[in-house]
């Protein structure tokens, strides 16, 4: 067992650190965190922000140098993940797209997509979960049919959060209608401008009003997504034909691990610290209440063993191992650990926690009351908490299907 | 950064998980819970065979010089084993006597611990039981050669079967320089020393122990005289992540019982684990003691590097408290009424894990300090940054 990073990776962060306290102007902030922070968008002065980033080698670290990365370790991609999704900065260049392209795309496919993933030009919208099929996925509708060289596709996407501004939907369909369930689904990359496909916004509860910058969970805006005889060439299909669903449990378990999924559970523990410590509400001082006192230090315990879960699986990445509980367990443990500290919170800042952003009165623009509510996202997206036990038991420990 | 056992640690973990498991039977454990020394001869003789009494201890005694995450990993498997042996009240006073004992004292105890000759074990706590300068009240006068001790401590492991306590008393009043308190290596057959054995949850030997007038040789004092509270603090931290080890041991041995029992255990016609009523408190569990053992091994990895450690063993020791008396709630959930009765196995765990989540620091003692380290130093936390020296800047 090894606890510390080597003094390379020390160093590494810390170099981080610098280039976006030298780099991150307040033009940039104000660019990035204008009306709250959606996902994917990048305006001029973040795309040269980017640049510069890229000439650092600190873009798509773990992916393949002929494609644009630089074949470095997990852990160093995780350090430099982390310091960039601190300041609200995505550097990973992946989603759970990728490594699925990765493992399962043709030279072609990884040759056009990759590189473009990691410096965003392509931006992929998952389109896997539908009005009938989330918890469930293998229950989907949603049908490609094989005309030629085209699949044909019809269907309804839904909670397809980019889509409003991807260039591609990553998509689940059924390809097989008489095979049993997960066996007859394939993935297919279609253009998002491909005719046939309509987008629909849904409106969360960060839209009115929009949540400040730096709220985990800010976006305002998910989708609808509809496909009406869309006609994409044989080309989009990812893997095999009906060989889709384990093509997308290749993305899906990385996506529930690493560092803005840890950072999405834990920072509110440190902003809460934080703010206790320097702040009183007239002469009241909740650093020096006991009983804050005391559920602070165990949200900060929780709060380690996020960071610890999280740096096991890293340590099992690293060493090519696949996991068996352990990115489950992650997505059960973080996400229901930051509703907790949400939700602790309301009752350490007390009725200051109803005011959100742009209220009078309102703490640090009412980032945590923009928390509060986006805490409900993250324990049901990428895989709902109770969904996840399920695979803990069945997967880790043998456990029957008991449905 | 490598969470992973490497393959040295995880063959002494798979090592004494097959020893233990033929050797700790549990036909052993409930005949020592009735047994008037409480420990097994032949097993503590073996345990030193394997070396496992020297591991942490310095080689130029006879030990191996091994980290004490080693060590930690034999306390978890003695832990999952429930093994009826003093092992770990041992350890921790000879842990301490060689770090802060002088030559004389380590080159006559340590062999004799290292061979499975001598048992030790330690009496620091007193009336109030919180880990405290000032609650230790027993006093140490000065007499000639020797210092005279009277006082009451409670809580002393296995003080039975051991040759030597290690007893912390008051010879001074604090002062700006130090706490006032020492230690001294007491022979437990001294004159003078009323043993009253405590009939506890686990069923293993405690005892309260009277003081009388009890003569003590000068050449007996560990460390200086009035500076050992920092020694015992170090005694504390060191014996806090060890028994974290093994009360994380004992816990997952109840994951794996009720895991075991939900498979083969059926109602309404199938395996009650197909229930996820069932399944999901198994899910939970296996969380919690992962999380556990994870913020255990970083306390002593830290103090294996030399780092300060005292808030990672107070994080440890909260969380384990609180998670591993819930796993014992929800193996007793899972098991049904049969895991009250005193013939079924599970309670031997049960019994067990919840007395260690009573010794060493309550969960609000120990977020106490965790509080202090992020509270009241000058500064902004950050994750996996220093507790010690916080940033400037969030």
């Amino acid at each position: 067992m090894d606890f510390a990073f080597t003094h390379k990776q020390e160093k590494l962060g810390k170099d981080v650190r610098e280039f976006i306290a030298n780099n991150l102007t307040p033009g940039i902030r104000e660019e990035m965190g204008g009306d709250g922070l959606e996902e994917g968008k990048r305006g001029p002065k973040v795309q040269e922000l980017y640049k510069k980033i890229a000439e650092r080698g600190w873009i798509g670290i773990v992916w393949p140098k002929k494609y644009g990365g630089q074949e470095g370790s997990r852990i160093d991609q995780y350090i430099v993940e982390e310091e960039f999704a601190r300041v609200g900065l995505s550097v990973g260049g992946a989603g759970s797209g990728a490594p699925a392209i990765m493992a399962a795309g043709t030279d072609a496919q990884k040759e056009y997509f990759i590189p473009k993933l990691i410096n965003g030009e392509i931006i992929l919208a998952l389109g896997f979960s539908e009005p009938r099929g989330g918890a469930d996925l293998a229950a989907l509708q949603c049908r490609a049919v094989r005309d030629g060289d085209e699949y044909v596709i019809n269907g309804q996407k839904t909670f397809s959060t980019s889509a409003h501004h991807a260039t591609h939907i990553y998509l689940m369909a059924r390809t097989d209608p008489d095979a049993y369930r997960h066996k007859g689904i394939s993935i297919l990359l279609v253009p998002i401008d491909a005719p046939g496909i309509t987008i629909r916004p849904m409106y969360t509860l960060q839209n009115n009003p929009k949540a400040p910058a730096g709220t985990t969970y800010a976006t305002p805006q998910t989708n609808e997504v509809f496909l009406d005889n869309v006609r994409v060439p044989v080309s989009c299909l990812l893997g095999e034909e009906n060989k889709g669903w384990y093509v997308g449990a290749m993305g899906l378990n990385l996506d529930r691990v690493g560092a803005s999924r840890y950072l999405i559970s834990v920072r509110r523990d440190e902003d809460i610290i934080n703010w206790v410590k320097h702040n009183k509400l007239d002469e009241y001082a909740p650093a020096k209440d006991d009983a804050i006192r005391d559920r602070l230090a165990e949200l900060w315990i929780e709060a380690q063993v996020s960071r610890l879960m999280t740096m096991r699986s890293m340590s099992m990445v690293e060493r090519d191992m696949p996991f068996n509980y352990e990115g489950s367990a992650e997505k059960v443990w973080s996400p229901e650990h930051g509703i907790k500290t949400t939700e602790m919170v309301t009752q350490i800042l007390g009725p200051y926690i109803q005011l959100m952003n742009g209220s009078e009165e309102a703490i640090e623009k009412g980032i945590f009351a923009h928390n509060l509510l986006a805490s409900w996202v993250s324990a049901n997206n990428h895989g709902g908490v109770q969904i996840m036990r399920d695979q803990v038991v069945r997967r880790g420990f043998g456990f029957p299907r008991g449905y | 950064m490598d969470l992973v056992l490497n393959e040295e640690e995880q063959f002494i973990k798979k090592t004494a998980r097959e020893f233990l498991e033929a050797a700790c039977t549990t036909k052993l454990i409930r005949a020592m819970e009735d047994d008037p020394l409480g420990y097994p001869a032949d097993l503590w003789g073996k345990i030193a065979d394997l070396g496992w009494l020297g591991m942490a201890l310095p080689e130029k005694h006879g030990g191996q010089g091994l980290p004490l995450s080693y060590l930690g990993l034999i306390l978890e498997e003695l832990g999952y084993a429930a093994a009826p042996v003093p092992f770990h009240c041992t350890m921790i006073t000879a842990l301490a006597i060689s770090q802060f004992g002088n030559d004389n004292q380590s080159s006559e105890i340590l062999p004799q611990v290292v061979k499975g000759d001598m048992i030790l074990t330690w009496a620091i706590i007193e009336k109030n039981p919180r880990l405290l300068p000032e609650t230790i009240k027993s006093k140490a006068e000065a007499d000639g050669d020797s210092y005279i001790i009277n006082g009451t401590k409670l809580f002393v492991e296995s003080f039975n079967s051991s040759q030597k306590c290690l007893v912390a008393c008051r010879t001074s009043q604090p002062s700006s320089s130090n706490e006032g308190i020492s230690l001294f290596l007491v022979d437990t057959k001294t004159a003078g020393i009323t043993e009253i054995p405590l009939i506890n949850m686990a069923k293993e030997k405690q005892s309260k122990l009277v003081f009388n007038r009890v003569s003590v040789p000068k050449s007996n004092l560990v460390g200086k005289i009035d500076e050992g509270w920092p020694i015992i603090e170090q005694i504390l931290d060191t014996g806090t992540a060890l028994l974290c080890t093994q009360m994380v041991g004992s816990a997952r041995k109840q994951v794996d019982l009720a895991i075991e029992y939900a498979k083969v255990r059926e109602a309404f016609g199938k395996p009650i684990a197909a229930f996820q009523a069932i399944a999901h408190p198994c899910a939970d569990m296996i969380i919690w003691v992962d999380g556990g053992q994870m913020l255990t091994y970083e306390a002593l990895w830290r103090i294996d590097q030399g780092l300060p450690a005292s808030v990672e063993v107070s994080q440890a020791k909260a969380f384990c408290n609180d998670k591993c008396l819930a796993v014992g709630h929800h193996s007793n959930i899972i098991h049904g009424g049969i895991a009250f009765m005193q013939e079924f196995d599970l309670n031997l765990w049960f019994r067990r894990t919840n007395a260690m989540t009573m010794k060493l620091g309550t969960s609000f003692e120990h977020r106490s300090r965790v509080a202090k380290a992020l509270i009241d130093q000058p500064g902004y936390v950050r994750l996996g940054a220093s507790m010690y020296e916080l940033a400037d800047s969030p």
